[in-house]
C-alpha cells in the first residue's frame, strides 16, 4: 500500500513537472522545420514531444556526432521561409497526396538511408542553421543551383557545404502551391544530379525564417484576470499644503486647473504654470490664509454658528494679486464656498462667471474671471498629515431644481388621489331599497 | 371591524404607500445622521435655492383649484339633495337655487383672488439668493400664502355651505316656512368665505416683484 502510495505521488509530481515543462517550453513564437535525409545512417532521434522546440544547443548537439568524422558534403536546401503549416496546406495531408507540392521531397525522405526532422526548431536568427552547419563542418559555404551543380565537381576529402537558396511565395504573382512545387522539383533535380555523382551526401531542408509566426505565449506568463480596457490613470500631482510653525501641515489646497483671465486678453492663464510657492501663508484657529503662486490668495475663516451648533469654516475671499500694478482683484466665496470646519470642501467647478461661487467685490475683480476645476481646499483640522478629510460637495444629492419638481408634482399627486379616492367611494345608496316592496310613484302635476 | 376596513383595497393601498413613504424617510434620517451627515439637510438652502416663481404659483394655483373643490363639493351635496327632494316636492326647485349661488361664489372668490395674485409676479434677473433679493423672496412667499389662505377657507366654507343647503333643500321640502331660516345660517357660513378673500389682499398688499 505504500508503495503504490509514493509511486502514485511520485507519477503526479512528474504529471505536474511534465506539465509545468510544457507549458514553460510553449512560451517561445518562432520556429522553422528541418528535415535531415543522407546516405549514411543518422543517429536515431527520439521523437519529441508535440509542440516541444528544439532549441540550437539541442541540435548541435545532435548535430556534433554526425559531422564529427570524417568529411561530410551537406546540402542545405534553404528556403526563404517555411513553417510546418506549409507542409499541412500544400502536403496534399488532407487525403489528397496526389496534389502534393513536395513529392520529390518524400521520395527522397524514404528512399534515403536514414532521415530524421526536427518539426519545430527554435529560430534565432536568419542566418542560425548556416552558421551552425559552417561551424560544425568548418567548411565556408558554397552558393549553388541546379544548373551550376551538374558541372560542378565536388572534392570528397574536405567537407562541403552546399547551400541552394529556394524562393517562397512572398509576392503574389504565382500562387504558393506552385512556388512550392518549383522548389521541389530543384530538390528533385539537385538530388539526382547529386545522386548521377555517386557522392554521399546528407541533405537538410529548412527555412531561412518562419512564414508564419504564431506566437504562443503560455498562460502562466499572461496576466490572469480581466484588465479593464481603460487608460491608465495620469500621474496625480500632490495638494499644496502648507505647515504651521511647528510642522504641522494646516492649509491643503488641490485643484485640476487654476486658470484666470485678466482683463484684455482672450485666453487663460493656468495658475499650475507657475512656481507654486507657499511663502505668507498663516494659519491659526480662527483665519487662515493661503498666499498661492505670488499671486492669489485664499482667506478662510472659522466659527461657531449657534444654530446648526457646529462650527463652519468659509472661503471669506480670493485675491488675486494684479502683478505690475500692485492692483487687487478681490472675490467672495462666503456665500457659496463652506463646509463644517473638520470637513474639507471641494466643487468641481469655482468660478466666477459660470455658477458663480465666487463674487467680485471690487471694481477691479469685476475684469477678472477666475475658473477653479475638481478644487478641494481645508483650512482647519487637518486630521491626517497629507490627506484631506471628508470632502463636503458642492453638489447635494438633489439639486434645487429637483427639489421644486417634487415638491410641485408631489402636491398635484396628493390632489389627485384625494380625488381619485373620493371618487371611487361613491356608492349608490340602497338603503332602502327593497326589491319586494312597491315602487314608488312620481306625481305627474307640480 | 378593523379587518373588513383592510379588506377595502384603498385602505391597503394607502397603507403601502404611507409605510413606503415614512420607512424611507426615517432610513434616509437614520444613514444621514449615522455618517454625521446631518449639515446637508438644510431647510434655508432649500427656501433660498427654489424659485420665488415656485411658490408664487403654486399660490395661484392653489387659490383657485381648492376654491373649485370647495364650490364643487358643496353644490353636489346640496345638488342631489334639492334634486331627491324635488320629486316628492317640486316647488323647492327654484327657491333652493340661492344655496347653489352661495356655493359658487366661493368660486368666484377663487378666480378673482387667482387674477389679482398672478398679477403681481414680474420678472426679475437675479439668479443667486444676493442677486435676487428679499424682496423677491417676501413676494413669492406671500403669493404662496395668500393662495392658501384663499384657497383653503374657500374650500370648508363651500362645505359647509354646501351641507347647510342641503339641509335648506330638505327641511324646505317638509315645511316651506323653514327655509327663510336656515338661510340665515348659510349665510354666515359664507362669510368665512369672504374673510379669507380679506385676509389674502392683506397678504399681497405689500407685494412688489422685480428688480
Amino acid at each position: 500500500m505504500a508503495e503504490s502510495r509514493n509511486f502514485s505521488k511520485g507519477s503526479i509530481m512528474a504529471f505536474i513537472f511534465f506539465f509545468a515543462a510544457f507549458l514553460a517550453s510553449g512560451s517561445s513564437t518562432a520556429q522553422v522545420p528541418l528535415l535531415m535525409w543522407s546516405t549514411k545512417s543518422l543517429p536515431s532521434l527520439t521523437s519529441p514531444p508535440a509542440g516541444h522546440i528544439t532549441s540550437m544547443e539541442e541540435l548541435a548537439a545532435y548535430l556534433s556526432p554526425v559531422f564529427g568524422s570524417g568529411s561530410n558534403t551537406v546540402l542545405l536546401f534553404l528556403q526563404d521561409k517555411l513553417s510546418k503549416d506549409d507542409f499541412t496546406m500544400f502536403g496534399g495531408a488532407f487525403g489528397n497526396k496526389q496534389e502534393s507540392a513536395f513529392r520529390n521531397l518524400e521520395a527522397a525522405l524514404q528512399s534515403s538511408s536514414s532521415s530524421v526532422s526536427f518539426p519545430a526548431l527554435e529560430w534565432t536568427g536568419e542566418s542560425a542553421i548556416p552558421t551552425l552547419l559552417q561551424q560544425k563542418l568548418s567548411a565556408s559555404p558554397l552558393l549553388v543551383d541546379p544548373d551550376t551543380l551538374s558541372h560542378l565537381s565536388l572534392n570528397t576529402s574536405t567537407s562541403n557545404l552546399l547551400i541552394i537558396n529556394l524562393p517562397y511565395c512572398s509576392d503574389s504573382l504565382k500562387s504558393c502551391k506552385e512556388v512550392l512545387s518549383n522548389n521541389d522539383e530543384t530538390i528533385g533535380k539537385v538530388l539526382s544530379s547529386l545522386k548521377a555523382k555517386d557522392v554521399s551526401y546528407t541533405a537538410a531542408y529548412t527555412g531561412l525564417q518562419p512564414s508564419q509566426v504564431i506566437s504562443k505565449s503560455s498562460s502562466l506568463n499572461q496576466q490572469v484576470g480581466r484588465t479593464l480596457l481603460q487608460a491608465p490613470p495620469a500621474d496625480v500631482k500632490a495638494p499644496i499644503i502648507f505647515s504651521n510653525a511647528t510642522g504641522r501641515p494646516c492649509i491643503m489646497l488641490w485643484a485640476q486647473n487654476l486658470t484666470i483671465s485678466h482683463p484684455g486678453s482672450q485666453g487663460f492663464i493656468d495658475l499650475a504654470k507657475e512656481n507654486a510657492s507657499v511663502d505668507g501663508s498663516m494659519c491659526n484657529n480662527t483665519n487662515s490664509d493661503n498666499f498661492l503662486f505670488f499671486s492669489c490668495r485664499f482667506a478662510m475663516s472659522q466659527r461657531f454658528y449657534p444654530v446648526s451648533a457646529r462650527n463652519w469654516f468659509t472661503l471669506d475671499s480670493v485675491q488675486v494679486l494684479v502683478r505690475p500694478s500692485g492692483q487687487t482683484a478681490s472675490f467672495v466665496g462666503r456665500h457659496g464656498i463652506y463646509a463644517p470646519a473638520e470637513y474639507s470642501f471641494h466643487c468641481q467647478s469655482v468660478s466666477s462667471f459660470r455658477d458663480t461661487l465666487l463674487v467680485p467685490a471690487n471694481q477691479n475683480a469685476t475684469q477678472w474671471k477666475l475658473d477653479f476645476v475638481d478644487f478641494q481646499i481645508q483650512g482647519f483640522r487637518l486630521a491626517n498629515g497629507t490627506n484631506f478629510s471628508y470632502a463636503s460637495d458642492c453638489a447635494g444629492f438633489f439639486t434645487a431644481g429637483i427639489w421644486m419638481g417634487l415638491v410641485t408634482s408631489l402636491l398635484l399627486l396628493l390632489i389627485f388621489v384625494y380625488g381619485l379616492h373620493m371618487i371611487m367611494q361613491l356608492n349608490t345608496m340602497d338603503r332602502f331599497d327593497d326589491p319586494k316592496g312597491p315602487t314608488i310613484s312620481v306625481p305627474q302635476s307640480d | 371591524m378593523l379587518l373588513e376596513w383592510m379588506m377595502n383595497g384603498h385602505a391597503i393601498l394607502y397603507t403601502g404607500v404611507t409605510l413606503a413613504f415614512w420607512s424611507t424617510i426615517l432610513i434616509v434620517g437614520i444613514c444621514y445622521t449615522i455618517f454625521d451627515l446631518g449639515f446637508r439637510f438644510d431647510v434655508a438652502w432649500f427656501l433660498t435655492e427654489t424659485s420665488p416663481f415656485m411658490w408664487a404659483n403654486l399660490g395661484i394655483g392653489l387659490a383657485i383649484s381648492l376654491s373649485v373643490v370647495g364650490a364643487a363639493w358643496g353644490i353636489y351635496i346640496t345638488g342631489s339633495s334639492i334634486i331627491g327632494g324635488g320629486v316628492k316636492a317640486p316647488r323647492i326647485k327654484t327657491k333652493n337655487l340661492v344655496s347653489i349661488i352661495f356655493c359658487e361664489a366661493v368660486a368666484i372668490y377663487g378666480i378673482i383672488m387667482a387674477i389679482v395674485i398672478s398679477n403681481m409676479a414680474e420678472n426679475f434677473s437675479g439668479t443667486t439668493p444676493e442677486t435676487i433679493g428679499a424682496q423677491n423672496y417676501q413676494a413669492g412667499y406671500s403669493m404662496f400664502g395668500a393662495g392658501l389662505t384663499v384657497g383653503f377657507s374657500n374650500l370648508f366654507c363651500g362645505i359647509c355651505v354646501g351641507i347647510v343647503g342641503s339641509g335648506a333643500a330638505l327641511a324646505d321640502a317638509q315645511n316651506a316656512s323653514l327655509f327663510v331660516k336656515i338661510l340665515i345660517v348659510e349665510i354666515f357660513g359664507s362669510a368665512i368665505g369672504l374673510f379669507g378673500v380679506i385676509v389674502a389682499i392683506l397678504q399681497t398688499s405689500k407685494v412688489k416683484m422685480g428688480n
